[in-house]
């Protein structure tokens, strides 16, 4: 395991020819014979670049990506204030935080069709189910955070005469702002995870029924497209979150 | 000295140090207990409807009766059987793809960062293709499943293999370790903390995510047995299965982190 | 010199037994006067007590029987306008710049936000850090860290300072350099110093007192005073009585660290 970095193109190089080579043989492969389920990297390129310009999947995208800037921001307000309220006390944090994590642990995905029988088909379920995955990381790293502030920074407040609110302003909001942000990574990833997965089940309205309509009527180019777009959407998302944390937790 | 110099004093450092211990398992119980308790009471009494939440004690007889009857006997074998299959697909290539692109450190950092950014992607929006491609039987969970248990096991192994402290590898080196030694005595055994880690999250996506894709689309398994009550509206079956799976799950991970302090020597 | 203006009157201290431990003796029965403008050093055995007794004089913690009394008045919490504190680990918010670490200690303190920066900048000048107001603390060397605590500690002009091993953490020659300033600050503010520390040179170039504590349970094994003017310079340090009252220490100090590892060989077993 050594490193001969000095010979070697850099890693940012390489990686880039790596994807490229990826993408040259998903070509090849998607050339090689007529499938209805395969379609070389160009023809789903262009197909993206045409369902991109219908009205109804825009809609569709604009939908869900509403959906789940919602999702996400309720997902934020809601995790912030039961990851403080749970972390505000000892006792508070004895009694609710076995019911966090009694919840946390449930395998959402078995109890998705519940959301839709009490939300709805719309858009409702959708946010609500997103919500439901994306508060719980944000609780969590918000008492993280909140148990992580070094006792001494405590200790040395109250000498100096601190109030609970003044502690709290000064000590413990500063002290979130790193955890908050690992909290709101982890909130839009598993948010998109639940928005997506309702929308894939109910697939009314949204990106979930152009999916199923374009699988059902075997165009796998347009499918591809549609699906890249969610991935690079994703991605996206992610990749800023983290720069977004990166910048914020720099007194770590 | 009166209370009053606790409340302002010891209060502060007395109960950070307390926070910091672990929940006992009775305090979960007890919860869970009175999370019970709550349940029966909201709709015995009907102050939510059993159209919305069926009655707890209804739930159990039918969980009883699905067990006792073997009821659930089909749906679990299908959803068992894609799990055998798509497990130890994920397993394997995730620590294989994983091993082979930590053998140098010029592999590790081009491909590390490509593997992760795939990761945030949530996997499940690959599911269309899979049911397109291999139909609406088990062969699209399968695969479905492998996908989504195979990035925490890959990631895991990089992170396991790569993170070997140099010191022990020199070490070796210096006393004249063979290549199968050195895999043998050192990077394995320094490595597999991480990789049964990664082993234990990969088996639970896994599961879930072919849970998940019985939910989206699928004429048998377990989540198509809910989704199948559900649109009957039949509450308490769909209720009962809930609670199944959730069992199975939660068993199962606990299986699995047994399994993981069990080599740890934990 | 005037009369005392810390007392501490038979003060014991028991914690409670920790989950499937047995409950811990940390102090029993002790008595001291310290009086206004002394500095005094506690010195003693790793777990006898000395933090906690520092703990009842500053007020954060109360004791489970007898009192400390600042001024005459029994300590019933923190008096942040009488006593100010410096820790062991560095205490500065990690993601404040240096001069706002000290204003915001003003600010616990009730002084008007006017008043702060004045009050913050003169403080950090006595230490000799002006230049570093704007930096971080982690941009800081461990011993300017400490020096921006006394900083912060200096401004919050109080008439007690309580120093638990203020340089602990720090090498061997910034904590003689960090001392020495010490010893010049406090002769020209006069004020009352507690100061707890294992360095036995440390002790004797800084106190005009020095409390040897006994092994756990912490009761005051001996009282040793050093008759020498501040500010103390280092041929104070290098003079023959300098190593006289050191070796004396020494020697009082000895039996009660055996003890001590005695006793927490028997904790373990
Ligand atoms: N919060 C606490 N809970 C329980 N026991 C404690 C607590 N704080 C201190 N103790 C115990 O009380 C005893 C005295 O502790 P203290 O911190 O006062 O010792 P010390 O003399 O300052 O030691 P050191 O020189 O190592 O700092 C120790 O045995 C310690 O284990
Ligand atoms: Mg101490």
């Amino acid at each position: 395991m050594s490193l001969q970095s000095s010979r070697l193109p850099h890693p940012m190089v390489t990686r880039i020819a790596v994807i490229i080579g990826l993408l040259i043989l998903w070509e090849i492969f998607g050339r090689m014979g007529t499938s209805l389920f395969f379609s070389p990297f160009s023809k789903v390129v262009m197909s993206g670049h045409e369902i991109f310009y219908e009205p109804e999947v825009r809609r569709a995208l604009l939908t869900t990506s509403g959906v789940l800037a919602l999702a996400f921001i309720l997902s934020l307000a809601l995790g912030l204030v039961l990851g403080l309220s749970i972390a505000m006390s000892k006792f508070t944090y004895q009694t609710f935080m076995p019911v966090l994590l009694l919840l946390y642990a449930i395998p959402q995905i078995t109890i998705l069709p519940l959301f839709v029988l009490y939300f709805g088909n719309g858009p409702a379920s959708k946010i609500a189910f997103g919500v439901s995955h994306g508060m719980f990381p944000v609780a969590v790293s918000v008492i993280a955070g909140v148990q992580g502030i070094k006792p001494i920074l405590l200790t040395s407040a109250a000498s100096m005469g601190a109030t609970r609110a003044q502690i709290f302003r000064r000590i413990t909001l500063p002290y979130l702002v790193p955890s908050l942000f690992t909290g709101m990574r982890l909130a839009s990833t598993a948010a998109l995870l639940g928005v997506l997965l309702a929308e894939l089940y109910a697939s009314a309205g949204g990106v979930g029924h152009f999916t199923r309509r374009f699988s059902e009527t075997f165009q796998p180019d347009k499918l591809y497209a549609l699906i890249g777009a969610l991935a690079i959407m994703a991605i996206v998302i992610n990749e800023s979150m983290r720069r977004l944390e990166k910048r914020f937790s720099k007194w770590r | 000295m009166s209370g009053a110099a606790a409340g302002v004093s010891g209060g502060v450092t007395e109960r950070l140090s307390r926070r910091g211990r672990r929940l006992s398992l009775l305090t979960k119980l007890a919860v869970f207990a009175a999370l019970m308790v709550l349940w029966h009471l909201l709709t015995v009494t009907e102050i939510i409807s059993p159209f919305f939440l069926p009655q707890p004690m209804a739930v159990m007889t039918v969980f009883w009766r699905i067990l006792s009857t073997g009821r659930a006997l089909p749906d679990l074998g299908v959803t068992f059987f894609e799990f055998a299959v798509a497990g130890p697909i994920a397993v394997l290539t995730g620590v294989v793809a994983g091993y082979l692109i930590s053998m140098t450190r010029y592999s590790t950092v081009v491909l590390e960062p490509v593997i992760s950014s795939l990761y945030a992607i949530p996997i499940i929006i690959f599911y269309p293709i899979s049911v397109m491609a291999l139909g609406i039987g088990p062969e699209s969970k399968i695969a479905h499943g492998a996908l989504f248990g195979f990035f925490p096991i890959c990631l895991n192994t990089i992170q396991g293999f790569s993170g070997v402290d140099a010191i022990y590898l020199r070490m070796a080196r210096s006393t004249g370790a063979t290549k199968a030694q050195l895999l043998r005595r050192i990077l394995i055994p320094a490595a597999a903390p991480t990789i049964l880690g990664g082993v234990r999250l990969g088996l639970m996506l896994c599961f879930l995510a072919i849970i998940g894709g019985e939910t989206i689309a699928s004429l048998e398994g377990l989540g198509h047995r809910i989704v199948w009550y559900a649109e009957g509206m039949q509450m308490v079956n769909m209720f009962a299965y809930m609670v199944f799976v959730i069992l199975i799950a939660t068993a199962m991970n606990a299986c699995l982190s047994l399994l993981e302090l069990r080599r740890r020597g934990g | 010199m005037a009369e005392s203006l810390v007392r501490v009157e038979s003060v014991s201290h028991t914690f409670p037994a920790p989950e499937g431990g047995k409950e811990v003796l940390a102090l029993d029965a002790i008595d001291m006067e310290i009086r206004q403008g002394e500095m005094v050093a506690f010195i003693g055995p790793s777990g006898c007590g000395k933090s906690t007794l520092l703990n009842v004089i500053g007020g954060m913690i109360a004791p489970t029987s007898g009192a400390a009394l600042v001024s005459g008045q029994a300590v019933r919490g923190p008096l942040p306008k009488q006593i100010a504190y410096i820790f062991q680990e560095s205490a500065l918010l990690p993601w404040a710049t240096v001069l706002d670490n000290i204003k915001v200690g003003l600010e616990f303190q009730g002084v008007p936000k006017d008043e702060r920066g004045p009050i913050a900048s003169a403080a950090l000048k006595s230490v000799g850090l002006e230049a570093f107001a704007a930096s971080y603390p982690h941009q800081l060397s461990g011993g300017m860290k400490q020096r921006v605590a006394l900083a912060r500690a200096l401004s919050l002009r109080t008439d007690i300072l309580l120093m638990d091993e203020p340089f602990a953490a720090l090498d061997e020659q910034t904590r003689m350099i960090f001392g020495e300033d010490l010893s010049r600050l406090l002769a020209s503010e006069r004020k009352t110093i507690i100061l707890v520390t294992h360095s036995l040179a440390e002790a004797v170039l800084l106190a005009d007192r020095i409390f040897v504590f006994t092994s756990r349970p912490g009761r005051i094994k001996a009282v040793l005073t050093i008759d020498e003017p501040h500010p103390r310079t280092p041929d104070f340090m290098t003079s023959q009585r300098f190593s006289e009252l050191r070796n004396e220490l020494y020697e009082l100090l000895r039996d009660e660290v055996l003890a001590a590892i005695g006793n927490d060989r028997q904790g373990l077993s």
